[in-house]
């Protein structure tokens, strides 16, 4: 559906500067059907990518193509299969009411809102705007102008959609209908959508695949599970009554595998990354030397958040 | 076509939209205007010299205001629209549009003709009630001069959108395309030939050959109403160039959907 090719954004600097390189030659592509994740830190390079596919960034260098168009020729064909939201709550008119925007955006997406009344009725009913419909965007609450923004986006019919961090300052209720929304969309409706995010709550929970950059390029680019199940060792967590001496934090610090969570007079929290199982008992014993009282040794689950850090961390071993 | 039907439609449904929503808003700009009008009518003497060609006479004065007003509300449907829907982020949305930037402009810009010139009917209206002047108001023949002579203000429109684009945070400097406006009203394009070729003033010359002189298109002439209108083509087309090479770098820059 998408195909990218070498793409490279590099932002012409002020006068007598030098350039920004914003996405450094990277190469993707998304099937039909499918719910990408794009996940990186600030300045990853992630809205960069996403405008150059809306058409509305011009790359330095690469291609693209939307099902099978080239859309640094054919702009205009191309982008009939894309929408976007780009601004989370900012893509719509704020003084036009839900089902204006609805209807306004379907004209300027070359459809005749006339004939669309069953499907705004749809979509005003998916994202739980039915009663909202009447009500100036602005006097919405952020949550629903998120809602509002996507609704407008797919009420266009584009077989792509892209959302550039569509559950940014949401609560966490918020956050999660639009998750579970997304994911019925794509399963209903067999659009392709990619999101770019910082929450890794919303890539294990509702994409398929994740590319991860960092600095302009891909470190990462697997299905979510594989990359949990890469990362699956075991990871435990000890806790200690009291702090630690300093010898006891030298030999700790000294470990690859062990991190030092929270240290305090009261209770001191470690992580051991279970490589091999002897470091277990090294660490108890540098605990040991010192009488350290050990309260509790839990197993922790690796998440997503775990996984994401080690990969920055690793540069590309992931990929 | 016909989508371009629905396009124009859409534009035009949401101007009368936010015109009665926010009718307070439109009803007061109005009243700001009209005391305009009034402190001109006030300085009148001094300020003849500046609205120049017809206003010598007081019928002069009205036609130059109300020609002033509609050739800066048309500025302001181009201009104004690229910089407000870049700080809203709605631009960009409308980059994506299917139809093409350019169709979407046209039609805000046919759209808001329509709302506009019932404003600068009230206008007008109040302004030739306050006076108690008389202007030929011969609709037919005004009409292709009036739309002429926007051209040249939605072409200023676009090369000042496209520089907005591109610099961002010119307001100040923008305001002052306002005064340009007036003074290109006044430009004595009737007698002094070369200042035909400036945006507007040769449609506003030939406005008030009509509204003040009394005179009908044939009694103009053909050749002048249509060289008005070819200039008046040049200099929209000028002014889009201008945008579409600053919409360029703004799409190298990054910067489409910024303000
Ligand atoms: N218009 C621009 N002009 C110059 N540099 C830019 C521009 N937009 C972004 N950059 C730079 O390009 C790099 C990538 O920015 P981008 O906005 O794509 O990152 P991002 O992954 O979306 O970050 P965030 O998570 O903060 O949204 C950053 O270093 C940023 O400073
Ligand atoms: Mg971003």
């Amino acid at each position: 559906m998408i195909q990218v090719e070498a793409l490279e954004k590099v932002y012409p600097g002020r006068k007598g500067q030098a350039g920004v390189k914003a996405v450094d030659n990277i190469s993707f592509g998304v099937h039909e059907g499918e719910l990408l994740g794009f996940l990186g830190p600030n300045g990853a390079g992630k809205t960069t990518t996403v405008k150059m596919l809306c058409g509305l960034i011009r790359p330095s260098s690469g291609r693209i193509f939307i099902n099978g168009i080239d859309l640094l020729q054919r702009r205009i064909s191309a982008l009939a299969d894309v929408s976007a939201v780009l601004e989370g709550n900012r893509n719509i008119y704020w003084r036009l009411t839900a089902q204006e925007n609805l209807e306004f955006f379907a004209a300027v997406r070359g459809l005749n809102p006339a004939r669309l009344r069953n499907e705004i009725g749809y979509y005003l009913k998916l994202f739980n705007l039915t009663e909202k419909r009447d009500v100036e965007a602005r006097k919405l609450s952020r949550g629903m102008q998120q809602k509002l923004a996507i609704a407008v986006a797919l009420i266009s019919q584009s077989k792509v959609v892209l959302l550039d961090e569509p559950t940014l300052g949401l609560d966490v209720q918020a956050s999660y209908e639009i998750r579970q929304l997304l994911k019925q969309i794509v399963k209903e409706q067999g659009r392709t959508v990619i999101l770019t995010t910082h929450d890794m709550n919303v890539v294990q929970d509702a994409c398929q695949r994740v590319i991860i950059v960092n600095e302009g390029r891909i470190v990462a680019n697997d299905s979510v599970h594989n990359l949990l199940d890469l990362f699956k060792v075991k990871v435990y967590r000890i806790t200690v009554q009291g702090g630690l001496t300093a010898e006891q934090r030298q030999a700790l610090l000294a470990m690859e595998e062990v991190i030092i969570e929270e240290e305090s007079p009261i209770q001191t929290a470690i992580s051991v990354r279970l490589e091999e199982s002897q470091i277990l008992y090294r660490v108890i014993g540098v605990l040991e030397s010192n009488h350290s009282p050990i309260e509790s040794i839990d197993q922790d689950q690796n998440n997503f958040e775990r996984v994401f850090l080690q990969i920055l961390e690793g540069g590309s071993q992931g990929a | 076509m016909l989508r371009k039907g629905l396009l124009l439609q859409a534009f035009f449904k949401k101007e009368l939209i936010l015109f009665r929503r926010y009718l307070h808003n439109s009803v007061g700009s109005m009243i700001t205007l009209y005391v305009i009008f009034l402190l001109l009518v006030g300085g009148f003497q001094g300020v003849r010299a500046l609205v120049g060609v017809g206003a010598d006479t007081l019928e002069g004065l009205v036609v130059g205001y109300v020609l002033w007003i509609f050739m800066l509300s048309t500025y302001q449907d181009v201009w104004y629209t690229v910089r407000t829907e870049a700080q809203e982020g709605t631009l960009e949305q409308l980059y994506m549009s299917a139809h093409g930037f350019g169709w979407v402009m046209g039609a805000k810009v046919v759209a808001g003709f329509f709302t506009n010139l019932i404003m600068v009917a009230v206008l007008l209206a109040a302004a030739l009630l306050t006076t108690g002047v008389s202007v030929n108001l011969d609709f037919w023949s005004l009409l292709p001069l009036v739309i002429g002579t926007l051209l040249g203000s939605a072409g200023i429109g676009f090369a000042v959108g496209g520089i907005t684009l591109v610099l961002k945070r010119i307001d100040s400097y923008t305001q002052m395309v306002q005064f340009l406006l007036i003074a290109l009203v006044g430009a004595p394009a009737g007698r002094i030939i070369w200042m035909r070729l400036l945006p507007c003033s040769y449609g506003s010359a030939l406005i008030n050959r009509v509204m003040v002189g009394g005179q009908n298109l044939s009694q103009i002439g053909f050749g002048h109403v249509a060289a008005m209108i070819l200039i008046g083509v040049g200099h929209l087309l000028a002014g889009y160039g201008i945008y579409k090479f600053c919409e360029h770098r703004a799409m190298i820059q990054g910067t489409l959907g910024h303000y």
